[in-house]
């Protein structure tokens, strides 16, 4: 009986995150390890060649091949895309989100720069249509009225699967983790759902990132079920197949945002719309499904007029 | 229901502590020659002579140990140079690595450790300090492996605290100590200097044992000038340190109905799933980092694996993750 080949070993480079850091220096017992999840985040699954001449164990012969990065100590660099635990193993289709940009015109990203505004004053707000003609995608983050949010749709994005049928209740997203910048803004409801409340933040990370922790039936401005397709217009949706829940949201304007240009002259630049000088720092919304743990990035474009 | 974290129960997680050692070498050539004694740094006050590995005045310098002198007041002479100093450093010494008899004075240096014997030679009245950088000696010095050898009394001679690993003695303020001698047959009151070994510091007797020019060292040399003479006599020094490493372990234990699935972008085609062609395919994804995360989500450390590594339904895993501290 031959030897098995162990010329491969598999080794572990573990290394604190700055959170962890941080947290193990407060001292406080914050620093407690309870749970873990797995990531893939170099993985290309479209490397997987299903189709191979050679047979299935040349399947996944480049996937196995790719190198793996050293462990980032940023908490937010690391693990941005997490292996799920489904009990079941016939599934064939697995949610996804995206922005729906169908619902409604103030459900649209603005077209030109393919992205949302965030308005963070008066003045720029009165200054919209300036920005563009027809106020596409252009949040008033100076104060919680009515007009552009986000809104997140989760189901199945397959023509494959009737729109009329219902996602399987494992599969439907329940929580949704929201993270914005601490310094550019808040995350509010949108007017036509809620009182227009400000989300509860969880917690904020050593890098002034916000996690708002969102469920359904909890905050009830935020995350709903999607009704059943036969009770909404054709074309409103932007996922093919069947639906999950909702999120929609809007964004207030940090106080700094608003009366200072400190952090457009540091993270930002300047740009001219039809004539006109803002300031603009662009970043990201991240929205991550809790229990699916499906992950979309939302561009935003703060905005401050000169 | 779909979830993406796993908690960890109280038999996933166990805790070790594991010793490293490193061998440190200290030539004499180091120690007196390469630099010109550009890495010697002597101080305006003459208490002690530090020396570096590297020419001190440039950033890449590392001090590595430091030379001192000092005597009881047995020996103590206005005459001699320093007189006050050397009393100083040698009762500065005592006070930390001997400590105090029971009226409170200071105990002198002990040549065997055995503080019940008062004969004429069993103390150590005048003694060269090696103060060594904690840089080098980590947490403990390593028992048995100090071996100091010098040019002195006799032709060289090697020092060490042989057969310390299994005889040394724990009757020090600052931990264990051996007893240093010039042969490896240890025997009891033959003892050439202590070593303490969580203090990183090797006491010599500076006694015409070891030095030729012992009596120079008491009164018309300098502190620093006896340091010169010990280095110049240095031929090398080695010994192990010692870095006492604990970790945690946490054994991630995947079982074949978990961690099938992935929510990486790339993982779905529209929402199929790119490695299934049918829906009794097996389910594949893999795992290339393991995070560890707070009861609130926060990721505390990563732990990344050397390759890919393929989970299915057929397969389970155990993952031990490591953390040292």
């Amino acid at each position: 009986m031959g030897f098995l080949d162990n010329s491969g070993d598999i080794i572990l480079d573990a290394v604190l995150t700055d959170t962890g850091r941080a947290r193990l220096a407060k001292g406080d017992g914050t620093f407690r390890i309870a749970k873990f999840a797995l990531g893939d985040d170099e993985i290309d699954y479209a490397l997987y060649d299903n189709d191979n001449p050679s047979g299935s164990a040349y399947f996944d012969l480049e996937i196995l091949q790719t190198p793996v990065l050293e462990a980032f100590t940023n908490n937010t660099a690391n693990l941005n895309s997490k292996l799920i635990s489904i009990a079941r193993t016939n599934l064939l289709y697995l949610p996804t989100m995206a922005v729906n940009t169908n619902f409604s015109g103030d459900t649209k990203l603005n077209e030109s720069i393919n992205m949302f505004y965030v308005t963070v004053d008066k003045e720029t707000n009165d200054a919209a249509t300036t920005i563009d003609s027809a106020k596409q995608g252009i949040i008033n983050g100076f104060e919680n009225s009515g007009g552009s949010y986000v809104r997140v749709d989760q189901g199945l994005d397959t023509t494959e699967v009737s729109q009329k049928r219902n996602l399987d209740s494992d599969l439907v997203e329940t929580q949704y983790i929201i993270e914005l910048d601490t310094r550019l803004g808040e995350i509010t409801e949108s007017l036509d759902t809620g009182a227009g409340a400000t989300a509860t933040i969880s917690f904020i990370d050593d890098d002034q990132i916000a996690s708002y922790y969102l469920s359904l039936g909890t905050d009830t401005g935020f995350v709903s079920s999607i009704p059943i397709p036969a009770r909404v217009p054709s074309g409103e949706m932007i996922i093919d197949g069947p639906l999950g829940t909702f999120l929609k949201f809007k964004v207030l304007a940090s106080i700094d945002l608003q009366t200072s240009t400190f952090l457009f002259t540091e993270l930002g630049g300047t740009v001219n719309l039809n004539g006109t000088d803002f300031y603009y720092i662009d970043s990201n919304i991240r929205v991550t499904g809790a229990t699916t743990g499906t992950r979309l990035d939302i561009p935003v474009r703060f905005i401050k007029k000169q | 229901m779909a979830t993406v974290f796993k908690n960890l129960l109280s038999n996933d997680i166990a805790t070790t502590r594991t010793l490293l050692n490193e061998a440190i070498p200290i030539t004499g050539t180091i120690v007196s020659g390469t630099y010109n004694d550009e890495n010697i740094k002597n101080y305006a006050h003459g208490m002690f002579q530090s020396v570096y590995d590297y020419p001190y005045l440039s950033s890449s310098a590392n001090h590595i140990f430091d030379i001192t002198y000092g005597y009881t007041s047995e020996y103590s002479a206005s005459a001699n140079l320093q007189n006050a100093k050397k009393l100083n450093i040698y009762n500065q010494m005592a006070q930390v690595l001997v400590g105090y008899d029971v009226t409170g004075s200071i105990r002198k240096f002990d040549r065997d450790g055995d503080f019940a014997t008062t004969g004429s030679n069993s103390k150590l009245e005048t003694c060269v300090f090696l103060n060594y950088s904690r840089l080098l000696t980590k947490d403990e010095v390593k028992k048995g492996s100090y071996r100091l050898t010098i040019s002195g009394s006799g032709g060289d001679k090697v020092i060490g605290d042989y057969g310390a690993q299994n005889d040394y003695r724990v009757n020090s303020p600052t931990g264990e100590y051996g007893v240093l001698y010039t042969s490896s047959a240890a025997v009891a009151g033959t003892g050439v200097g202590l070593i303490y070994y969580q203090a990183g510091v090797a006491v010599l007797t500076a006694s015409s044992d070891l030095f030729e020019s012992a009596t120079d060292f008491t009164g018309t040399l300098s502190i620093s000038g006896t340091a010169d003479v010990v280095r110049e006599g240095w031929i090398d020094n080695d010994f192990n340190n010692t870095t006492e490493l604990n970790s945690t372990v946490y054994f991630c234990r995947l079982n074949n109905n978990e961690f099938n699935y992935s929510s990486n972008p790339t993982y779905l085609s529209g929402s199929k799933i790119v490695t299934k062609e049918k829906s009794t395919d097996p389910s594949v994804a893999y795992v290339t980092s393991i995070g560890l995360y707070s009861a609130d989500n926060e990721l505390l450390a990563v732990a990344k694996l050397s390759e890919p590594l393929k989970k299915d339904q057929n397969n389970e895993l155990t993952l031990r993750v490591r953390l040292d501290y």
